[in-house]
């Protein structure tokens, strides 16, 4: 009985050992945590005079009485932040900067990966362009927003807008347009020197409320047509085709640029 | 007191078996998968360049990958044909970063290529299609076929074999004769894990290989690194190239020196090509449209434009300078299309020029790595 007890304790620590080497660890069991929060998903739409854009068509006529056409735009937006009636904010931070193509899809929907805290907002802001601390050469190394670079010689950095089209001029010849803006170059005074042409803007009746697990779309309009006018309206005759060294150009958009954006109506996404 | 020591050796034996059995086994002499270890091969990617790189996962870099590649490269007898000794070096030669110096390819038939060649340098950073028109773009049914990649760099092998401009052969014959030379069927069991050589691993290799070919070593990258410096000439020429007075980096920016994109950059007024951008997109603002070439080593690969109607810089500056025409599609890019062109002076002309040749990378022109190698006809 002894030898047999003696024998069974043996096999025991034996089997013990076995099953000690091939035991898998089990991976813990996440502790619930409470899920206060939603998302959101950007559209960007491009309008003209309040339609959506039709591209490669002379069919507009801009403030100035210029007819023209849009090829494509590229653009950056930076720093979307969503704003709460007590002051607080939400920054978006899983991407900072944006990049939207007219020719890429893919670019006209963001589906943000922050997580929303629930609530109800007043308004959203954000960045056209990229900030001067951040507007710098080489951060992009990737295409498409590595082709956005904005030439080195010129401030460097990359472009904020890249606007295409044509426009017929006063003899009616069509004529190519580069609306681009970026840094630019103030030459007053024989000295040279570079002016930050971002600027922030709130798109009006941007509120909206997010609920635990809500998707909330949000469309970011741009109207094309706001770029070249109001307060100025901006004459493709008077400022040519190029304006990259252009300031005094550049400067008429970027201050027409505070209404350019605006929402569509803010829905929630059915699951 | 033996009890004790025979109790030790029980437990001692059940935890030897108690390892032995969780343990992997190791392969055996001999099997497949001993002799199938490639060596995983990672692209050093140059300051300032893409990181992302076009790579399918399903054919990742191996050494022995791309050693076999650059053997298929260069091998006469890929075309599978015994009366021609036609490789891709045909018409991509090293000296001329990999395009052939001359213009249009011609194939085993005397058929010459649609456009001229292109050069075969940084395609691991190019996700915006291959070739002067793009058609060659991941997701193209046009090249989703079963003998074909869905339109990636791999399927430049297989055009390689079946056009009639190139081997005009067929995949079959390929393969067959690689199969019968004794150096290769060792070499795809190195590379790929099986001797028998298939045309999916031929056209994989060669990918592969193509996918080494970087150039990043040019005087102005060496000034980038600030290990060089550039003449006054070259500096005013960087500049003109950088701003509105030449405009040149808006399609061929980046260190890539080229968007990778389609434009039509007013050579016509009138359009016969059907290979354009067109043939890809149907758009009609992309008709007489073409991809950018890479402007790095641009001194060597000669002559310019996709029909090859330029054949020195010279030449080519002139033509942005004093000769664009007008046409409905052309790029929006061209903004002094009008007014002729850039209306350069002859000394921004020749600074221009200088920086262009500043591209030139000489250790890529002759790297042994990308050169022929030994043991071939």
């Amino acid at each position: 009985m002894k030898t047999a007890y003696r024998y069974f304790s043996v096999l025991s620590i034996a089997m013990t050992l076995v099953f000690a080497a091939c035991h898998k660890e089990k991976p813990p069991v996440p502790e619930p945590v409470a899920n206060e929060h939603g998302h959101i998903i950007f559209s960007f739409v491009h309008k003209v005079d309040g339609q959506n854009a039709i591209y490669d068509s002379m069919m507009y006529v801009n403030a100035a009485g210029n007819p023209y056409l849009v090829t494509d735009v590229q653009y950056f937006i930076s720093d979307i932040t969503l704003h709460k009636s007590d002051g607080s904010n939400k920054m978006i931070t899983s991407k900072s900067i944006y990049y939207i193509d007219t020719k890429i899809p893919s670019t006209l929907s963001w589906s943000v990966a922050d997580e929303i805290p629930i609530g109800s907002y007043n308004s959203i802001s954000f960045t056209f362009g990229i900030d001067s601390a951040k507007n710098v050469s080489y951060i992009f190394p990737n295409p498409p927003e590595s082709n956005m670079e904005w030439p080195i010689p010129l401030g460097g950095g990359y472009h904020m807008m890249k606007l295409n089209g044509k426009y017929k001029d006063l003899s009616n010849i069509e004529q190519n347009f580069n609306a681009h803006i970026g840094i630019g170059m103030d030459t007053t005074g024989g000295n040279t020197s570079f002016v930050q042409n971002y600027f922030s803007t709130t798109l009006p009746s941007s509120s909206f409320t997010i609920a635990k697990d809500d998707i909330r779309q949000i469309p970011i309009i741009m109207n094309i047509d706001s770029w070249f006018k109001t307060p100025t309206n901006f004459d493709f005759n008077v400022y040519g085709q190029n304006i990259m060294q252009n300031q005094t150009a550049m400067h008429i958009i970027v201050q027409n640029g505070f209404d350019v954006f605006t929402t569509g109506t803010i829905l929630k996404k059915e699951k | 007191m033996k009890r004790k020591i025979g109790n030790s050796v029980y437990l001692l034996c059940f935890i030897l078996i108690a390892f032995y059995a969780c343990k992997k086994d190791a392969p055996l002499p001999g099997s497949p998968d001993e002799e199938y270890k490639p060596t995983p091969y990672t692209i050093q990617i140059p300051k300032y360049f893409p990181s992302l790189l076009n790579i399918p996962a399903d054919n990742p870099m191996t050494v022995e990958g791309i050693e076999l590649g650059r053997y298929l490269y260069y091998d006469g007898r890929l075309c599978g044909k015994v009366d021609t000794l036609m490789t891709c070096a045909s018409c991509h030669t090293q000296s001329h970063a990999f395009e052939n110096g001359i213009g249009h390819g011609y194939g085993v038939t005397g058929i010459p290529t649609p456009h001229v060649m292109m050069s075969h340098q940084n395609l691991v950073f190019n996700s915006s299609g291959y070739l002067w028109n793009g058609k060659l773009y991941a997701g193209n049914p046009a090249y989703s076929t079963p003998t074909t990649y869905g339109g990636i760099l791999e399927d430049v092998g297989w055009m390689a074999i079946v056009a009639p401009w190139e081997c005009y052969s067929d995949t079959n014959a390929s393969k067959a004769m690689i199969q019968s030379i004794s150096m290769y069927p060792p070499l795809f069991k190195k590379a790929f894990g099986s001797d028998v050589v298939t045309f999916k691993n031929i056209a994989k290799a060669i990918a592969q290989f193509v996918r080494t070919l970087i150039s990043s070593d040019s005087k102005f990258d060496k000034y980038l690194r600030g290990e060089a410096q550039l003449t006054p000439s070259e500096l005013n020429g960087y500049v003109i190239f950088n701003t509105e007075k030449g405009d040149c980096f808006h399609c061929h920016g980046t260190i890539l020196f080229t968007t990778n994109q389609f434009y039509n950059n007013a050579k016509d007024s009138v359009f016969t090509d059907v290979n354009d951008r067109y043939l890809v997109t149907h758009n009609p603002a992309d008709i007489g449209a073409y991809k950018a070439p890479t402007l790095r080593n641009i001194e060597v690969t000669g002559p310019y434009m996709h029909d090859g109607r330029y054949t020195t810089l010279d030449q080519v500056i002139n033509f942005y300078s004093d000769s664009l025409v007008w046409s409905p599609s052309v790029s929006p890019l061209m903004k002094k299309v009008n007014d002729g062109g850039l209306g350069l002076t002859p000394s921004e002309k020749a600074d221009l020029k200088a920086f262009l040749l500043t591209l030139t990378d000489h250790t890529f022109l002759t790297n042994p790595a990308f050169s022929k190698p030994a043991g071939l006809p």
